[in-house]
C-alpha cells in the first residue's frame, strides 16, 4: 500500500503525543506497520511539538520529508502554519484548531502574534483544503480542554483518509486511555468527528 | 490498567514502543537483574519504563545520584554474575567515563550493557558529542540499531556478547531513535535464573593476585578481536551488493533509514549497493572489504561524526586504494548537525547526478519566519524558579544597586531558562554542578557571583564544589533552586524527594543539612511563593561572609497541578477597576498564564493555565491581582 502521512503540531502539554499514539494503535490493531516520528525537546516548557505518522510499508525512516505528509493535524494555530507550509504536500487536507497559544515573545511584549488572515494565507498557498475549527471549545463542551487531542482524532477520522475504518480508532481509544476518561473522550471524539461532517456537507 | 508493554509475557505480540521502552524491554527479556541511571534527555525514558516495572519483574532499578554511581552499581551486580544495565545521555557517559575506562580493562563476568543516548544537532543537549569514540577509547563494542524492534533485540544481544567477550557493551542511540515509536514484535522473558556470588577468581585481589587483574591492555584487545570475529558473521549488518560497482553506500545505525528511503525516493536499488551497519565498533572489517573492493566510491552515512568514514579511508587504503570515501569528511554531508532525509537524499542524487528527491519549500519558509515568532521556551505557569529568580534580581539591586553587580553561573536544570526574556538574569552555565565550581574562580580574583543550582544538579555533582569552596575559603553565594524533583527529564526522584525510582517511601536527606554539616555557616530555607521573605533572605546572603546558600524550596508547579487532580486549583484574576495597564507582570514576570488584551488594555489570567501560586499579585504595584475566591 502507499504510506499515509500525517504531520501532528502543536505546543508541549496539548497531548499530540497520545493523538499520535492513538493513530499508532489502532494501525497496529489493523495489522499495518507504522512509525511515528516525535520533535519534543525540552516541549514540557511551552516549546513546539511536532509528530510525523507514518503508516503502510514502503518507507523506513520516521521523519516525513518536506511536502509529502497527506494530513496536517494543527493543534495551535501559529505552529500549524509552521509545520503545514514544510510538510504538507500540495493540496493536502489541513484540519486546523484555531485557538492560539501565545508564546512568552508575545506575552512579554516583544512580539505580536499575526494576523489570522496573513498566517492562515500562507497555508493556503500550499492547500485550499483546510478545515480550521475551536476543536478545544468542542472540548470544553465535551467536558475538559485536554481532549482536544481526541476532537482533532475525530475530525480526521470522520475525513476518510485513514487507511482503517473507524471502529479500529474507538477500539483504540478505549484501550490507550484509562477508563475513567473514556466517556468525556469519546464525546470529545464524536464533536470533532461531527463538526468535520457538518463542514463538509454544508 | 494494563500492564506497562514492556513487561507482557507474550512472545511473538507486536505493541507500540518507543525506542526507550523498547531498550528497557530488551533488557528485561535478557533477565537484568540491576539497572541504573541518571535521567536525561533523550535517554529518560528507559528509566522511567524500568521504575514503571522493575518491581513486578523481580528487578533492582535506580535513579542514581549521578552516572558514576549509576555505573558502579550495575558493575557491582555484573561481578556477581548478574546482569547490569547502566542508561544515560551522551553527556553523562563524562561523569561515567573513569569507570567505563577501568572496568573495560578489568572486564565483566555478569552482562554489562551501557546505554548511551546521542543527541545529534543538541536538542536538549549542551554539545553533540559522539560516544563512539568513548567506546573505541575503551575497546568497548558498540551496537548501533536503527529502529525500535531492533533497539529491543540488540540490547537483548549485547548482554549475551557482553559475557562471551568479557567486556562492557554499548547500545548507541540518537535523539530520534529514543523517541521514536513503532510496533516492536516481543520475545519470550528468560528470567534471571542463576545464582548472585561473587566472581573471586574475576575480581579478588586475595585471590587472584594484583598483577594478574591489574595490567590487562592486551587481555583487552584480544576480547575486541574475538568481537570483531563474531561481527563479521552477525546478522545485524546486511550487505546487499547486486546494486553494482558505481556507488555503495554504509548507512550506520539510524541513519540507515535515510540511507534506505534516499534509495528507494531515486528508484536506484539496482544502482548502489549497500552496508546496514549494526557495529560500528570493532569494523567487521572482512564485511566491509566485500563491499569496498566491488565500488568505485562509497557515501558513509552516519550521526554525528565520521566515525566509521575515517576507519573506512584506513582500510581502503589496505583493500581498495583508489576508492573515493564520501561523506562528513569529503564535504558530501554536512560536518556537524544532524542528518535529513533532505540532506542524504540530497547528498545520494548528487553523487548519482540526479535530481534531489525531496525539497523544501524554502521562500514560503522564510515567510514563516518573517511573519511568525520562534515560541522561545519558558518556565511554565506558576513555576517557583521563576518567583525565585525574579526575587534574586530585586535582591541584587538592593544590595548591588546594579544588576551586574554579580555575575550569575546557572547549571543544569529548568532554571537554565532564567537567561531567557522576560527575566534575563542568568549568565552562563555548562555542565552538572559547574556553577559551584566555576564561582570560585571567580571569587579568588575578586569577581562577585551567584551560583544557581537546582537540587538535582547539588545532589549529582554540586556537593564536593560546596565542600571544596568552603575548605579553600572561596566565599561563594549559592542559591539552590529546589522543586524537590528532577523536573526537566520528567520528575524523576532524587535523594531529597522522599521516595525511590519504584516509589518506595525513602527517608529525604536535606540540602541545608549537607550544607551545615560541610561547614557553611549561613544557610537559609525560603518559600519563593513569599517574594518579599525570598528576597530579604537573598540579600542577607549576599551580604554574608563566607560561603553562604539560600535554599529557595518550593514543589514543581507542574507536579503540584498533577498531584491535585481531579480537583483544580484556584486561580487569581486581574481587578479591572485597579489595574493600570503598566504590563510589568508581563513585562518583568512573564507568567504564561497572563494573556494581555488588547481592547481592554490590561491583562487576564486563563484560568485554564492558573496554578494559584499568587506571585503575579505580589508583583503588581497596584494590588490589583487576587485569588477568584478566598481561598
Amino acid at each position: 500500500m502507499e504510506v499515509f502521512r500525517v504531520v501532528i503540531a502543536g505546543v508541549g502539554g496539548q497531548g499530540t503525543l497520545l493523538a499520535s499514539r492513538l493513530l499508532a494503535e489502532a494501525a497496529i490493531r489493523a495489522g499495518l506497520p507504522v512509525r511515528i516520528g516525535e520533535t519534543y525537546g525540552m516541549a514540557q516548557r511551552g516549546g513546539p511539538v511536532m509528530s510525523h505518522v507514518q503508516i503502510g510499508g514502503g518507507a523506513s525512516s520516521p521523519r516525513i520529508c518536506p511536502g509529502e505528509a497527506d494530513v496536517l493535524l494543527g493543534f495551535e494555530e501559529g505552529e500549524a502554519v509552521r509545520r503545514g507550509v514544510s510538510y504538507l504536500r500540495s493540496g493536502g487536507l489541513a484540519l486546523v484548531n484555531s485557538r492560539r497559544l501565545p508564546p512568552v515573545e508575545v506575552i512579554s511584549g516583544m512580539a505580536e502574534y499575526p494576523d489570522r488572515e496573513r498566517l492562515m494565507a500562507l497555508l493556503s498557498r500550499v492547500t485550499d483544503n483546510i478545515f480550521s475549527f475551536d476543536a478545544t471549545a468542542l472540548a470544553e463542551e465535551a467536558g475538559d480542554p485536554i481532549a482536544t487531542n481526541t476532537v482533532m482524532v475525530g475530525a480526521l477520522c470522520a475525513s476518510g483518509r485513514l487507511p482503517f475504518p473507524e471502529e479500529v480508532m474507538v477500539e483504540a481509544l478505549r484501550e490507550a486511555i484509562s477508563p475513567a476518561y473514556h466517556e468525556i473522550n469519546l464525546r470529545a471524539f464524536q464533536r470533532g468527528r461531527e463538526a468535520f461532517i457538518r463542514a463538509r456537507s454544508g | 490498567m494494563s500492564a506497562h508493554p514492556a513487561a507482557v509475557d507474550a512472545p511473538g505480540k507486536v505493541v507500540l514502543l518507543m525506542g526507550n521502552e523498547a531498550i528497557a524491554r530488551g533488557a528485561v527479556e535478557a533477565g537484568v537483574a540491576v539497572a541504573a541511571a541518571y535521567p536525561g534527555t533523550p535517554s529518560s525514558e528507559i528509566g522511567d519504563t524500568l521504575s514503571r516495572i522493575a518491581e513486578d519483574m523481580g528487578i533492582h532499578f535506580e535513579w542514581s545520584a549521578n552516572e558514576k554511581v549509576a555505573f558502579e552499581v550495575a558493575f557491582g551486580a555484573s561481578m556477581c554474575n548478574q546482569r547490569g544495565l547502566v542508561a544515560m545521555k551522551h553527556v553523562g557517559l563524562n561523569v561515567a567515563l573513569e569507570m567505563l575506562n577501568v572496568v573495560s580493562l578489568r572486564g565483566v563476568k555478569g552482562g554489562l550493557v551501557v546505554v548511551s543516548t546521542d543527541d545529534p544537532s543538541q536538542h536538549s543537549s549542551r554539545t553533540e558529542q559522539d560516544n563512539r569514540w568513548l567506546a573505541r577509547l575503551n575497546c568497548v563494542p558498540v551496537l548501533e540499531p536503527s529502529s525500535p524492534q531492533e533497539a529491543k533485540d540488540y540490547t537483548r544481544y549485547a548482554f549475551d556478547l557482553s559475557e562471551r567477550a568479557g567486556l562492557p557493551v554499548m547500545i548507541r542511540t540518537v535523539t530520534r531513535l529514543s523517541h521514536m515509536r513503532s510496533g516492536v514484535a516481543l520475545g519470550p522473558l528468560e528470567g534471571r535464573r542463576r545464582e548472585a556470588a561473587f566472581d573471586w577468581e574475576g575480581f579478588s585481589y586475595r585471590v587472584s593476585g594484583f598483577e594478574r587483574l591489574f595490567r590487562r591492555h592486551g587481555e583487552r584487545h584480544e576480547k575486541l578481536d574475538r568481537v570483531r570475529g563474531e561481527f563479521e558473521a552477525l546478522g545485524f549488518n546486511e550487505l546487499k551488493a547486486e546494486g553494482g560497482g558505481r556507488l555503495g553506500i554504509i548507512g550506520v545505525g539510524f541513519a540507515f533509514n535515510y540511507a534506505v528511503d534516499a534509495i528507494g525516493r531515486l528508484g536506484v536499488e539496482d544502482k548502489v549497493s549497500h552496508l546496514k551497519l549494526a557495529t560500528p565498533h570493532p569494523l567487521p572489517e572482512g564485511l566491509l572489504a566485500r563491499l569496498l573492493r566491488g565500488v568505485e566510491g562509497v557515501l558513509v552515512v552516519e550521526e554525528v561524526d565520521p566515525f566509521v568514514e575515517l576507519h573506512v579511508k584506513a582500510l581502503a587504503k589496505d583493500v581498495s586504494p583508489g576508492l573515493r570515501v564520501y561523506g562528513r569528511m569529503s564535504g558530501h554531508l554536512p560536518r556537524e548537525g544532524e542528518l535529513s532525509p533532505v540532506i542524504v537524499g540530497g547528498a545520494l542524487a548528487a553523487l548519482l547526478g540526479a535530481e534531489a528527491p525531496c525539497r523544501p519549500r524554502e521562500e514560503l519558509e522564510a515567510e514563516v519566519r518573517e511573519l511568525l515568532f520562534d515560541r522561545m521556551l519558558t518556565l511554565c505557569a506558576g513555576c517557583p524558579h521563576r518567583a525565585t529568580v525574579y526575587a534574586l534580581k530585586r535582591a541584587v539591586m538592593r544590595v548591588k544597586g546594579d544588576l551586574r553587580g554579580v555575575v550569575v553561573n546557572g547549571d543544569i536544570g529548568c532554571y537554565g531558562l532564567a537567561h531567557a526574556p522576560p527575566l534575563s538574569f542568568e549568565d552562563t552555565y555548562f555542565c552538572m554542578g559547574a556553577s559551584i565550581g566555576v564561582s570560585q574562580g571567580m571569587a579568588h580574583v575578586g569577581v562577585d557571583t551567584v551560583a544557581l543550582i537546582g537540587d538535582g544538579t547539588f545532589f549529582h555533582a554540586g556537593i564536593p564544589a560546596l565542600i571544596n569552596a568552603v575548605h579553600n575559603g572561596a566565599g561563594v553565594k549559592v542559591v539552590v533552586a529546589d522543586n524537590r524533583t528532577i523536573a526537566m527529564t520528567g520528575f524523576q526522584p532524587h535523594p531529597e524527594s522522599g521516595r525511590t525510582a519504584t516509589g518506595k517511601p525513602a527517608k529525604p536527606i536535606w540540602i541545608e543539612d549537607l550544607a551545615r554539616a560541610s561547614g557553611v555557616e549561613h544557610v537559609e530555607v525560603v518559600d519563593p511563593y513569599d517574594l518579599e521573605a525570598a528576597e530579604g533572605a537573598f540579600a542577607r546572603m549576599l551580604e554574608a561572609d563566607g560561603v553562604a546558600m539560600v535554599i529557595s524550596r518550593r514543589a514543581c508547579a507542574t507536579e503540584a497541578v498533577r498531584a491535585m487532580r481531579p480537583e483544580r486549583p484556584v486561580p487569581y484574576r486581574v481587578d479591572p477597576g485597579s489595574c493600570i495597564g503598566c504590563r510589568l507582570c508581563l513585562s518583568a514576570f512573564g507568567c504564561p498564564a497572563l494573556v494581555w488584551m488588547d481592547e481592554a488594555g490590561r491583562p487576564r489570567i486563563d484560568a485554564a493555565l492558573c496554578m494559584g501560586c499568587g506571585v503575579c499579585g505580589q508583583v503588581c504595584p497596584q494590588g490589583a491581582i487576587a485569588a477568584v475566591e478566598a481561598p
